[in-house]
């Protein structure tokens, strides 16, 4: 187990997870947490009706400039002409383009990100005339909300409607959450519905507390990485 | 005394459940299924409140949740319907708007005043001598008016939704459950939704055939239509309004939905309207439609004798529905000269109740020991539409009135649909819907059940359609309306003693409204503001048609002529708590936020961040702030600034867009050096301010104030829009954390955490800028002055910034660094004579009067301002910022905004002042007149009680005029 407070990196959100009990491991120079002081079948089972879970110590980058696209299918980077939807990639990354000049790359749904480091290593300000690095791990946290009822709770915070005959798989909603901006992309885990939810670093204690106010009602709980995994194990590979 | 009936009377009621609940102090009991209003009215409970002019007692009078006379107060929320509030276990419920007991109201003697007391009498009283208005007001608004807010109530918890859906049918009667029903074949999907606990309208409880049997055979069978989830139903929900593209807030509980529905269907029939007659208000007059609701849903019986008036058939099935549940019907007096024959009326003549047509109701006359009603007297109706002489009398304790009905047609109003009187039918009705709203059954004059059923399918197949689900052929219309016979022209019968009420709301009664038409309020939407007819709680549900009706006789014209009132949202009253909803207000915390706290630090708010003010117990706040100043300029001391915007300025056209945005010259601004950064928007005005760093020759990382960022970047990204230069800008404000760590110690104290980076002062002098790692973070290190010591700005990493904190708390323990807050920084940057942009500016500051001509390149060709502070410089100054100091402490110090007075005139204010511990006097910043700002000049400012306060101007800095201590 990690001490939170020992790694070079921490997710805004780590004192609001070590005080549910959350034990934590590392991941890319963070500490993320694995369960959120509940057994993991209990939290396995919250992911299902409605979870949320922080992703924050999760790869990811992101790029902006009138010569992005030319520049990431240089490196290889599949992306397709459609802003507001996530285009899949080989290694499990998925990237959001946001706008013709504008993408937000998520590393894969265990917490890889090899097409992100190989991206970061290939961008200098010399090199990408046209195309600018933006740090997506410190702008934005970055959370995950899974479950049955999770259309329902967005619907107390964002007036998009995320629901499947409107909001499809790889659906993003550049939007407000909570009074946020923020990035909603449906990226459902099987048949559990899940949205990965990205918005100002800042301000993620507020979003945090403000989507737990959201989700008492339908019994929503913190969850960790190893209540994902076990969603994973049965087969919810991720469809966005 | 009210009992309850037998089943099936009484559908809505679990009589398993009973329950216990208080009005007035007093314990009664009541059932799950009841409401407030329906329990009360089993035990038998009269009045439920007062009127709110005056003090009239009040009962129920349509159970439909409309008028003032049932508003009650629940559990410390005043001003409910009493017909909305479902019965719970303990509810404390009281009447309103009463001085004493709610039985025996001491203002109830105004109503003996009411000659004294017409619609609009306090326009024309109280006002002379002028001096006692606030005196009445205070007392009119103490006896006028509804039930009272409790301050000391707990916040109840309301928040919103958004929904979503293809068809919304507003409204569940036969109507709406046909059109849901339709829609949902059509593969729609459909929300429907109904004010009330249980779908099906007037068919759960309307008489509408001699038997009562055929309502609940098509409630059945429509019910059926949207059972299996097809149909999302939900009920004790209004609709509050139609908006835009159909936006439309629904309100159900305590949530408040924001709906957005691609198709409309309102079916939400009609209002059952008041006869007109004295003593109309009397607890113990209802309308039919409520005496029916009473029997049907609740198994309360409504009276024991009673005397229905009628305008149409609908007071022949309400006298059978009373007959059924064991109620004597005196009699019924049918208003139309010859009723028409027809099933219910022949099964009325066959249970042997007199019928007195061509008459009315003279009064209800009221009882001799109680507030209920103890008999009703009649009158014939002459050929001028007014009551002759001579009257029968019959002894009752219930009044049931049938006085025809207006639709309830606010929705499409505020839609866009047309209101059009049709002297025919004597009823409003609907002309032109707009685009995606569709309307049927009663609400638009179909009262044939079957014909509301038909027309509630078409809707609902074209609501449908227009939704994009179009499905099978359209369904026909309906064939046979029954939209006349259901309204007469004038069912108003005033009395020469009065209490004849129009507006239960407003206690407005026949002749108030005459003699408001009288004085010249004769268009409907002047009478309606002058005498406040319609702006009650009922909106005019029930004395909006009366009024006009009052009105077109008044002025001889015809009901379609004088036009109708414009109906606004909210629909229903809706409460504060609705209105606000959840709060999000959401709090930006920087990587350190939690560091601060564990420190001690007081925060304050900073636009949405929240920052440490300083450190430690607030009672020593001031001595804490001047050892943080001391710390700073003795030893070394870190403040986190990772609250200041930070703004990635990149491409190859950065270095033209950073000269265009800012009055400073950026263009052979070395990479590796930073340069201030002074902002002006087109007016000249001074807006922003910070540095700008060239990290690249393409890139320029900028600093901005915390509270500006926001608009900085706005206006970045507006101009290059316009300007289309290769060059893209992001705010990075978040991603950064940033300390300054700042005193004489501080390059000792960094030097112990970062090796990649020359931190001699030959190797990173003042200005300099450098890219490296400290405690193995990669930063971005500016060597700064801000508070005129030597000072590093460290910018990292968001996500590493507490690691960094951490790091250089530790490193300079043995240096005994300190953190230090915002109000420390203010008074060493003030020591400094540096500036703080919208502190000491304001919405009018141009660089030249904060003496911050430096700041201005004079000869490149544009910045964003620039023909505006050439222009002013031409023009000459009218104020200009210097620093000052206090000559003699003993006259007092100025606080900020205090006035500087030249011969009686405002010259300027203190825009900062503060007491140095560092220098041992007290000095600030203020505006003077031009002339003044030579130092040596003596200046008066007013402080605190109009003392004059006498300061002396002097050159800035006022601290290291040399820079020595920062550039070390």
């Amino acid at each position: 187990m990690t001490a939170p407070d020992a790694s070079p990196r921490r997710s805004p959100l780590y004192r609001t997870l070590a005080a549910l009990g959350a034990l934590f491991e590392p991941l890319n120079g963070y500490a993320a947490a694995r369960g959120c002081g509940r057994d993991v079948l209990d939290e396995t089972a919250a992911a299902r009706t409605l979870g949320l879970a922080d992703l924050s110590p999760f790869p990811r980058t992101g790029f902006k400039g009138w010569n992005v696209a030319p520049w990431l299918a240089a490196q290889g980077a599949a992306l397709g002409a459609e802003s507001n939807r996530v285009w899949p990639q080989a290694d499990g990354a998925r990237i959001a383009r946001l706008a013709p000049g504008e993408v937000l790359i998520l590393g894969d749904r265990a917490g890889g990100g090899a097409l992100v480091e190989s991206l970061d290593a290939a961008w200098t300000m010399a090199a990408a005339d046209g195309c600018f690095r933006v740090a997506r791990e410190e702008t934005h946290c970055w959370l995950l909300v899974t479950g049955a009822r999770a259309e329902e709770m967005f619907a107390k915070l964002c007036a998009v409607d995320l629901r499947p005959a409107s909001f499809a798989a790889g659906a993003v909603a550049q939007t407000n959450v909570a009074r946020l901006n923020a990035i909603v992309i449906r990226g459902d885990l099987g048949p559990v519905p899940a949205f990965d939810l990205l918005a100002d670093i800042a301000s993620a204690v507020y979003l945090w507390e403000a989507l737990i106010d959201a989700m008492a009602e339908y019994d929503g709980a913190p969850i960790g990485l190893a209540a994902l995994r076990s969603l994973a194990q049965e087969g919810g590979a991720a469809s966005g | 005394m009210m009992s309850r009936l037998p089943e099936p009377a009484g559908r809505l009621l679990d009589r398993s459940a009973p329950f216990e609940f208080r009005f007035e102090g007093a314990r009664y009991r009541g059932f799950r299924g009841d409401t407030v209003a329906s329990a009360l009215a089993a035990n038998g409970v009269a009045v439920f409140s007062r009127s709110f002019k005056y003090h009239r007692p009040r009962g129920l009078h349509s159970l439909a949740g409309l008028d003032a006379n049932t508003l009650v107060t629940v559990d410390s929320a005043p001003n409910r319907f009493a017909e909305r509030v479902p019965l719970a276990p303990g509810l404390e419920v009281a009447g309103q708007n009463y001085w004493g007991t709610l039985r025996h109201d001491r203002l109830a003697v105004l109503g003996a005043l009411h000659r004294f007391l017409p619609a609009g009498f306090y326009y024309k009283a109280f006002y002379k001598p002028r001096w006692t208005w606030p005196l009445w007001a205070r007392l009119i608004r103490r006896i006028a008016g509804l039930g009272a807010v409790d301050t000391g109530a707990a916040h109840g918890y309301f928040d919103k939704q958004y929904l979503f859906c293809d068809v919304l049918v507003v409204g569940a009667g036969a109507a709406g459950l046909a059109a849901a029903g339709q829609a949902a074949a059509s593969g729609a999907e459909v929300l429907l939704v109904d004010e009330n606990a249980t779908p099906g309208g007037a068919l759960l409880w309307g008489r509408a055939d001699a038997d009562g049997r055929r309502a609940d055979e098509i409630r059945r069978a429509l019910l059926e239509g949207i059972e299996g989830g097809a149909v999302r139903v939900m009920t004790e929900t209004a609709c509050l309004g139609c908006y835009a593209d159909n936006w439309l807030p629904l309100l159900c509980g305590n949530r408040l939905f924001k709906l957005r529905a691609k198709a409309l269907v309102v079916a939400t029939g009609c209002h059952e309207q008041p006869l007109v007659f004295r003593n109309n208000d009397l607890p113990g007059v209802m309308l039919g439609s409520a005496a029916q609701r009473l029997i049907a849903l609740y198994g309360v019986k409504p009276g024991h004798r009673a005397v229905v008036a009628t305008v149409n058939d609908d007071g022949y099935g309400a006298a059978l529905a009373l007959l059924d549940a064991g109620v004597e019907v005196a009699a019924l007096v049918d208003l139309r000269p010859a009723p028409p024959r027809s099933a219910r009326a022949d099964a009325l003549a066959a249970r042997r109740v007199p019928v007195h047509a061509g008459a009315a109701l003279w009064e209800a006359v009221p009882g001799r020991t109680g507030p209920g009603v103890a008999g009703a007297r009649i009158a014939r109706i002459g050929e001028d539409g007014a009551c002759a002489p001579g009257v029968d009398s019959f002894a009752c304790d219930l009044v049931v009135v049938c006085g025809g009905y207006a639709p309830a047609a606010a929705l499409l109003h505020q839609a866009g649909a047309a209101l059009s009187y049709d002297q025919g039918s004597h009823m409003f009705g609907i002309e032109r819907l707009p685009a995606h709203v569709f309307a049927a059954g009663a609400v638009t004059g179909a009262f044939a059940l079957d014909a509301a059923v038909e027309e509630g399918r078409r809707a609902g197949w074209l609501a449908a359609r227009d939704a994009g689900f179009e499905k099978g052929p359209e369904p026909a219309g309906a064939s046979n309306r029954a939209t006349a016979g259901w309204n007469i022209g004038w069912p108003i019968f005033p009395h020469l003693e009065g209490h004849a009420f129009v507006d239960f709301d407003e206690d407005l009664q026949v002749h108030d409204v005459e003699r408001a038409i009288e004085e010249g309020y004769d268009h409907i939407e002047l009478l309606k503001r002058f005498t406040t007819n319609g702006m009650g709680p009922s909106q005019g549900r029930h004395s909006a048609l009366a009024a006009t009706r009052l009105l077109a006789r008044a002025t001889a014209r015809r009901v379609d002529e004088t036009g109708a009132t414009t109906v606004r949202p909210p629909v229903v009253p809706v409460t504060i708590g609705h209105l606000a909803g959840r709060s999000f207000e959401p709090v930006r915390y920087t990587a350190m936020h939690f560091r601060h706290l564990e420190a001690g630090a007081k925060m304050m708010p900073a636009g949405l961040w929240l920052r440490p003010e300083f450190y430690g117990e607030r009672r020593r706040r001031a001595a804490l702030i001047a050892e943080e100043a001391r710390n700073v300029r003795e030893n070394v001391g870190l403040i986190d600034v990772s609250t200041l915007g930070g703004l990635d300025v990149r491409g190859p056209d950065a270095a033209e867009f950073m000269n265009r945005m800012y009055t400073f010259a950026y263009l052979k601004q070395p990479v590796g050096r930073s340069r201030y950064v002074l902002m002006t928007d087109v007016a000249g005005v001074i807006v922003d301010d910070g540095v700008a760093c060239r990290l690249h020759e393409a890139h320029f990382y900028v600093t901005a104030t915390t509270s500006g960022v926001d608009s900085v970047y706005r206006e970045m990204l507006w101009y290059n829009a316009q300007w289309r230069l290769r060059v893209d800008v992001t705010n990075v404000t978040a991603a950064l954390a940033a300390v300054n760590i700042a005193g004489p110690n501080s390059r000792a104290v960094l030097e112990t955490l970062c090796d990649d980076v020359d931190l001699s002062p030959e190797g990173f002098p003042y200005m300099g800028v450098r890219e490296g790692h400290v405690a193995g973070s990669p930063a971005l290190l500016l060597r700064v002055g801000f508070v005129g010591e030597l000072g590093y700005e460290v910018h990292v990493p968001a996500s590493r910034g507490e690691a960094l904190w951490d790091a250089l708390m530790e490193a300079g323990a043995e240096h005994g660094i300190r953190p230090f807050g915002v109000e420390a920084q203010r008074l060493l940057r003030l020591e400094k004579g540096h500036i703080i942009v919208g502190q000491d500016t304001d919405g009018l500051t141009t660089p030249h009067e904060a003496d911050m001509a430096w700041a201005i390149a004079g000869k490149k060709p544009f910045y964003v301002g620039m023909r505006s502070v050439r222009m002013q410089a031409e023009k000459g100054l009218t104020r200009k910022l210097v620093g000052f100091e206090i000559a003699d402490e003993g006259e007092g110090r100025p606080r900020e905004c205090h006035l500087v007075i030249r011969d009686g005139t405002i010259v300027g204010r203190v825009t900062s002042v503060a007491r140095s511990p560092n220098l041992n006097r007290t000095i600030g910043l203020a505006y003077v007149a031009p002339d003044q700002a030579e130092p040596g000049q003596r200046i008066a400012i007013k402080a605190d009680g109009g003392r004059m306060v006498t300061a002396t101007v002097v050159a800035l800095p006022f601290f290291d005029p040399d820079g020595a201590r920062q550039e070390a």
